[in-house]
Order: structure tokens, then C-alpha cells, then sequence
């Protein structure tokens, strides 16, 4: 199999074994596999449709098609979780869940992790943008600091 | 105005509580028959009268636990023309339109809950929870091995909104933090409550982080407990010895924002304001008529919410409006200088029970037989029970 051939659905759902996958969200998966991040885009409205739902609740089109985002947004809102669900396990620093509202369109949320920043430092509002981060398979989607990533291309 | 057909014609006629507490040792169907068995016995009536059930659970046909048909077979009832299973505030909802619809003349509602395996490390090494929690049918689970679906009915998103909301109007915890102070003050008061002792401000700023913002007194109090309700028609409750309390008006409410909560609609966008809004189109009742009201208190954060959506005040406004309306010498709410709040405890101080036992109290207060905990001359009360997203709803009670 060569590197751009997108893989087929049995190679999507080997990654993801624990991920409800269905027809409607499959290519977000297969995206995500291949390090991109895409959302659902109304081809006749230019809605972008998120979750994944194979129709535009816009102008109720079904010429919907998983597009890649540009990764910039800001911290819509965020919690730090001091304490998991499951009671047994053990955290050493609060675990950072944020919903970012992406450039693309208001109230377009992708819900991820914060990273190169130190927890106090996160604020609502903040600018981010899309890294990878080596986790789940085979990287999982998260944000950092814009200025971060703008040190970063001018070092 | 909507339509409101329903005004006044149906009642409630029964109300039954198990105790509360956080480890009792029984089955969620054992707490249900219990809550059952002592609403029929209140109502007066023969169980062979219902002809409808609500029982407990997130999906049509959830089993394991008291739904309705383990309901149904447990309790030895003949014949029912209507069933479902409910949750939160819409289950009250779903009964009283059953009886209105004509699809049967007599309701019961079962609301059980457990102190879950998440909720405690003492629950989780409990090998019966363990057992229940691995049969149940809560529905809630599809979010699970993805991160970005970890909203999917989650409470996390409810800590993001504190913050978001102190953000936006410039604002800090006061309205959360006399919130918890006042559900306290009353459990305090109830002999059935968990929590038996009333907490200040200093309680509430030191309690365990869990969801930054959110701590600890931010959140109800998980039990072990089962409710219940029987409604009727309006006509039929008058035949009975029981005072009927009325349904005046009633509203569910749904907004677009679908499944991934994330993707919250503004502050007052949210479900709450779309039920309480359809409850005053509504209601022949106005705000100022209220004696008690009884906003959802799963998290702090909803029962602001719910007290904002009511309109006690202009959004962003509960910690002024809050400050403006306490009672000191009681620690307590007196919301327009009147309007008494949870006068149970809510889940913050009596336990976790989706809201079934705020319709419950709303029902004893309204008799008015509550004794040393009776507000005086109580006649009205407004409920308004559910989630952010999902399940909201709001009910006007009245009695004569």
C-alpha cells in the first residue's frame, strides 16, 4: 500500500477499536489517521457541519464532504480535571479539556487538549492552533499556544 | 399566549420517597417498589388503577434496573394502556401528558437512583454496584475512545461554563457559592437529607477542585434513593381524600445544539430558558406569584441557570440578585423578598435524584402538612428540572 492511498475502512476501524465509527464519520477517522484534521463542509451553503452528520442543517443539502480546517481558533471554554471518573485512577496534574472555536465559523467547536503551555496560562479567548501529539494511533489532534507555534517558525 | 388545554386539569395525587443514603444495600427496582408502594398508599387508591408507568432509565426500553417492566411485573398491576421510561425533569412530563392524551387515566412515576461506580472509590469496590454498572443501560457511553467526543453527555462541560460565565459578565462564584450555601441551609433542616449541616462561604471556596472551576459543594450528592409520583385527572383527584395539587403548565424544551456539547449555544440560548420561556407563554401565573421554586441543582451552575431563565434576574446578574435577596439570620434565599428556593435541599443536600424528589417536596409543601418545615400559606410553586442540553423541564403546581 503506498503512503497517499487512503486507507480502506478495515484499516479505520483496526486503529480506532475503541471509537463508535460509523458511515457518517468514517472519514474524519481516516483523516485523522493520515494527520489531518476535517470536518464535514456543506458543498452548497459552505456550512461547516460538525459533528458529523451527512446533511447540512443550513439548507438541508447532502452534498456534505469531510475538509480540512485551517487549525487556528481560541479557548472557547475549558475545565481542568483534578479528578477522573473513574475513581481508582490517579492523575498528577490536572488533565486540560478544551472546547476550541475554530476561525472557520462561529460557535465551530473541536473539543482537544492544550499543550506547550503551563496550565495557569490558559485563558478564555486565547489564540491556538493545531500540533500532534503522540498519543492513540497513530498521533491524536491538539492545540498549543498561536505564539507558541510563531516563536517556534521564527526560531 | 400558547395553548395551554391541560390548565388546571390534571393533579397530583401521590407522592412516595425511599430514604436517602449512600450505601443502603438495595436494588434500584427494591428502591423503586418502595417509592411505588408508598405513592399508592398516599394517594389512596388500589393499584389495580393505574393503567400507566414511567419508569426509570435513559432509553425506551432500559432493563436492570426500574423500568417499567420490572416495574409493572413487581407491582402486580393488570393492565396498563401507556408505559415509557424517563429521567430528569421530562419523565414528570411525559406521565402528565399520557393522562391528558387519554392514553390513561392514572400515572405512576418511578425515579431510582444509585451512588454509581464513578461517583466514589467506596462505590466502585462495591461488587454489586460493580455488577449493576456493567449491566446498565445508561446510553451514555458512545463517546468513549475519542477524545474530541468525551462531551458526548458529559458533565465536564458544565465546569466550562462557570468559567465562561464569569468571564462574560464579569462576575464572580457568588451566585454558584449561595446557591450551594442555601440547598445546605435547608437540608440542614430535613430530616431525610444526606447532607445534615449547613455550609458557609468559607466551606464552599475550600472544597475539593474537580472540574476547575468546579469543586465539590458545586456538585449534588450521590445516593442511594427512589421517588415517586401518581397523576391523575383533575376530576378523579377531587374524589379522593387527598388535597390535589394542580398542574397549571408545563414545557419541555430543545435547542439545536445537538449531541456534542461542545458546541453549547449561548448562555441564554441553552434549554432551559426554551422550557422556562414555553412554561410562561404559558402559565396564567406570573413570577411575582411564586411561593417556592425549585431550580435543578445536579451542579450549582444549572440552578443558576434555571433561576436566571426564570427571569428572577437578567442574565449574569444571580450573584447581585442573590446577595440583594439573602435571608442572613436563615442563610437562605428570599428571591424577590418573598420566593423561598429548594426547600428540601435539592441534590446538593438531600442526594442525587435527577430532580424526581424536588416534584416531591413541591407536593408536600403545597398540601401544607410539612410540619415545623412548612412555608406558610404555600400555593404555588415552579419546577424547573433537566440539563443544559437535554431533558429540560419546567412545571407550574398550584393548589386551590
Amino acid at each position: 500500500m503506498s503512503a497517499h492511498e487512503p486507507l480502506s475502512d478495515h484499516d479505520v476501524f483496526a486503529l480506532f477499536p475503541n471509537v463508535m465509527i460509523d458511515r457518517d464519520n468514517i472519514a474524519h477517522y481516516r483523516a485523522l489517521a493520515a494527520g489531518h484534521l476535517a470536518i464535514n463542509r456543506c458543498g452548497d451553503c459552505g456550512y461547516w457541519v460538525y459533528p458529523h452528520r451527512p446533511m447540512c442543517p443550513e439548507c438541508l443539502s447532502w452534498n456534505v464532504t469531510p475538509t480540512e480546517v485551517s487549525g487556528q481558533g481560541r479557548v472557547f471554554m475549558f475545565t481542568l480535571i483534578h479528578q477522573l471518573r473513574d475513581p481508582h485512577s490517579n492523575i498528577m496534574e490536572p488533565v486540560v479539556v478544551a472546547a476550541i472555536e475554530l476561525v472557520e465559523q462561529a460557535g465551530l467547536r473541536y473539543l482537544s487538549r492544550i499543550v506547550n503551555c503551563p496550565l495557569e496560562e490558559i485563558t478564555l479567548d486565547m489564540p491556538v492552533s493545531l500540533t500532534w501529539i503522540p498519543e492513540g494511533a497513530p498521533r491524536s489532534p491538539a492545540f498549543e499556544p498561536a505564539s507558541a507555534q510563531g516563536l517556534e517558525a521564527r526560531g | 399566549m400558547a395553548r395551554n388545554p391541560l390548565k388546571d386539569r390534571l393533579a397530583v395525587i401521590g407522592v412516595g420517597s425511599t430514604p436517602y443514603g449512600r450505601d443502603l444495600r438495595r436494588s434500584e427496582l427494591s428502591l423503586g417498589l418502595e417509592a411505588a408502594v408508598h405513592a399508592i398508599e398516599d394517594a389512596g387508591i388500589d393499584r389495580q388503577e393505574i393503567d400507566g408507568i414511567c419508569g426509570s432509565g435513559m432509553t425506551p426500553l432500559a432493563m436492570g434496573g426500574a423500568g417499567f417492566l420490572s416495574l409493572q411485573g413487581a407491582l402486580g398491576i393488570e393492565r396498563t394502556t401507556w408505559v415509557k421510561n424517563g429521567w430528569l425533569g421530562s419523565a414528570f412530563v411525559y406521565a402528565a401528558e399520557a393522562v391528558f392524551s387519554g392514553l390513561c387515566d392514572t400515572v405512576l412515576v418511578v425515579q431510582t437512583y444509585l451512588r454509581d461506580i464513578n461517583m466514589s472509590r467506596s462505590a466502585a469496590s462495591d461488587p454489586f454496584r460493580l455488577r449493576a454498572a456493567q449491566f446498565s443501560d445508561v446510553g451514555g457511553d458512545v463517546g468513549m475512545g475519542d477524545f474530541a467526543r468525551r462531551w458526548l453527555h458529559s458533565g465536564e462541560p458544565y465546569a466550562g461554563w462557570i468559567r465562561r460565565y464569569m468571564k462574560d459578565y464579569a462576575t464572580d462564584k457568588k451566585a454558584f457559592a449561595l446557591m450551594a450555601v442555601n440547598n445546605r441551609s435547608h437540608g440542614a433542616r430535613n430530616p431525610d437529607a444526606v447532607m445534615k449541616t449547613p455550609i458557609t462561604l468559607d466551606d464552599y471556596d475550600n472544597s475539593r477542585m474537580i472540574w476547575d472551576p468546579m469543586q465539590m459543594l458545586d456538585m449534588d450528592v450521590p445516593v442511594d434513593c427512589g421517588e415517586a409520583v401518581i397523576i391523575t385527572t383533575a376530576e378523579r383527584a377531587r374524589d379522593l381524600d387527598v388535597k390535589p395539587v394542580y398542574i397549571h403548565a408545563m414545557s419541555l424544551g430543545g435547542s439545536r445544539v445537538g449531541e456534542f456539547y461542545e458546541n453549547t449555544l449561548g448562555w441564554t440560548e441553552n434549554a432551559f430558558w426554551i422550557a422556562l420561556g414555553g412554561l410562561w407563554d404559558r402559565s396564567d401565573l406570573k413570577i411575582g406569584d411564586l411561593d417556592i421554586f425549585f431550580p435543578y441543582d445536579g451542579y450549582s451552575v444549572d440552578a443558576v441557570a434555571v433561576t436566571e431563565a426564570a427571569g428572577f434576574c437578567k442574565p449574569g446578574e444571580a450573584g447581585d440578585c442573590f446577595t440583594d435577596s439573602w435571608d442572613r439570620k436563615n442563610q437562605i434565599l428570599r428571591l424577590n423578598g418573598r420566593t423561598l428556593v429548594t426547600t428540601h435541599g435539592g441534590g446538593l443536600a438531600m442526594g442525587r435524584a435527577g430532580g424526581a424528589n424536588f416534584y416531591a417536596e413541591a407536593v408536600r409543601q403545597l398540601r401544607g402538612n410539612e410540619g415545623h418545615r412548612q412555608v406558610p400559606g404555600a400555593k404555588t410553586a415552579l419546577i424547573g428540572i433537566g440539563s443544559f442540553f437535554h431533558d429540560p423541564a419546567a412545571v407550574m403546581l398550584r393548589v386551590d
